[in-house]
């Protein structure tokens, strides 16, 4: 299978690719910095799909877990990011169907760090947050890939087990069901509407 | 307008930082040693020294020992059985022959008891019939 590439430029790649391989002799320094390099990422799936920090942080751990006992099966660095992002976001739909979290997910006022900063509307982030909150599970998955990782829906559509206009499907159905929602509460206007 | 709601959404769900930590917490959870290493670098492999060479040696050799001393003693067991066996059968046959001498001198004499004439009858027994 062909991986999508990933989103670090060719040094960072050529340092992950030696970091995996080190790892993969076994070396815990060299997998505690793949750990460094990609915590940001997954634990941003699991707080964006469960929106409780705790319970983002155990679902972080589990993947990397998961990563070191199945560090031999990793191809390449492509693989490891997309490897991570599948585990991610699946484990964080089983998790929400498990748990009453599944549309009423309570936002939480823990502190967030954001990785880049960028021209921020706090009112309005947060009001998105919480209506990717109310979205079912398998539609947050794809909106928090698409949108928080920057993924296209083919690789969206692998990830997930998913037909591709499936993915496509509940992209369109999301955004309009959010900007629907934004409307009523006066945080975008009718013109922003597609 | 699309594209502007689609960004809005892109800076609001931009990636987090983990808590403060969680590598180390992440790497205190891991097991002791990882289940298997599939391929080792050939610069990693060390050069057994020579007492690890004996080492690695003495149990296939202790087996290899312990089968030549059995496969011996074996031999040495079957070969007595075999030795006690045949002085057995010889026993055998002796006193098998000894015994058929025995009844042919028997026989013999029951041979000759037969074909000896019957004595002639007593004159005053003539008379008195």
């Amino acid at each position: 299978m062909r991986f999508p590439a990933h989103h670090l430029n060719e040094a960072a790649q050529k340092q992950d690719s030696t970091l995996l391989a080190r790892a993969r002799a076994g070396e815990a320094a060299a997998f505690e910095q793949l750990v460094r390099r990609h915590q940001a990422s997954v634990f941003s799936i699991g707080y964006r799909m469960l929106n409780r920090r705790d319970a983002a942080e155990d679902l972080a751990q589990d993947v990397f877990l998961q990563l070191y006992r199945k560090l031999d099966d990793i191809e390449s660095v492509e693989h490891l990011g997309y490897w991570l992002r599948r585990v991610a976001a699946n484990l964080a739909i089983d998790w929400l169907r498990r748990t009453s979290y599944t549309r009423t997910a309570p936002l939480e006022d823990g502190v967030e760090v954001p990785v880049h900063e960028a021209e921020q509307d706090p009112l309005m982030d947060r009001e998105l947050i919480r209506l990717l909150g109310e979205l079912p599970p398998a539609a947050r998955a794809v909106m928090v890939l698409r949108y928080q990782e920057d993924r296209d829906v083919a690789e969206i559509a692998t990830a997930l087990d998913m037909p591709v206009n499936t993915v496509k499907s509940h992209i369109k159905r999301s955004l309009t069901a959010m900007r629907g929602k934004m409307i009523g509460a006066q945080l975008v206007t009718a013109e922003e509407l597609p | 307008m699309n594209e502007k709601f689609e960004n809005q959404l892109r800076r609001a769900l931009r990636p987090v930082d983990a808590p403060a930590g969680f590598a180390g917490r992440v790497m205190r959870a891991l097991p002791e040693r990882r289940a298997s290493a599939s391929v080792v670098p050939l610069s990693i492999v060390r050069k057994p020294a020579p007492l690890d060479a004996w080492r690695r040696l003495a149990a296939p050799a202790a087996l290899a020992a312990s089968l030549l001393v059995a496969v011996i003693t074996g031999t040495h067991v079957a070969h007595r059985n075999a030795e006690r066996e045949e002085q057995a059968g010889l026993a055998a046959s002796r006193e098998l022959m000894q015994a058929l001498r025995v009844t042919s001198q028997k026989l013999d004499l029951a041979y000759e008891a037969v074909q000896r004439p019957a004595p002639e009858p007593a004159a005053d027994e003539e008379n008195r019939s």
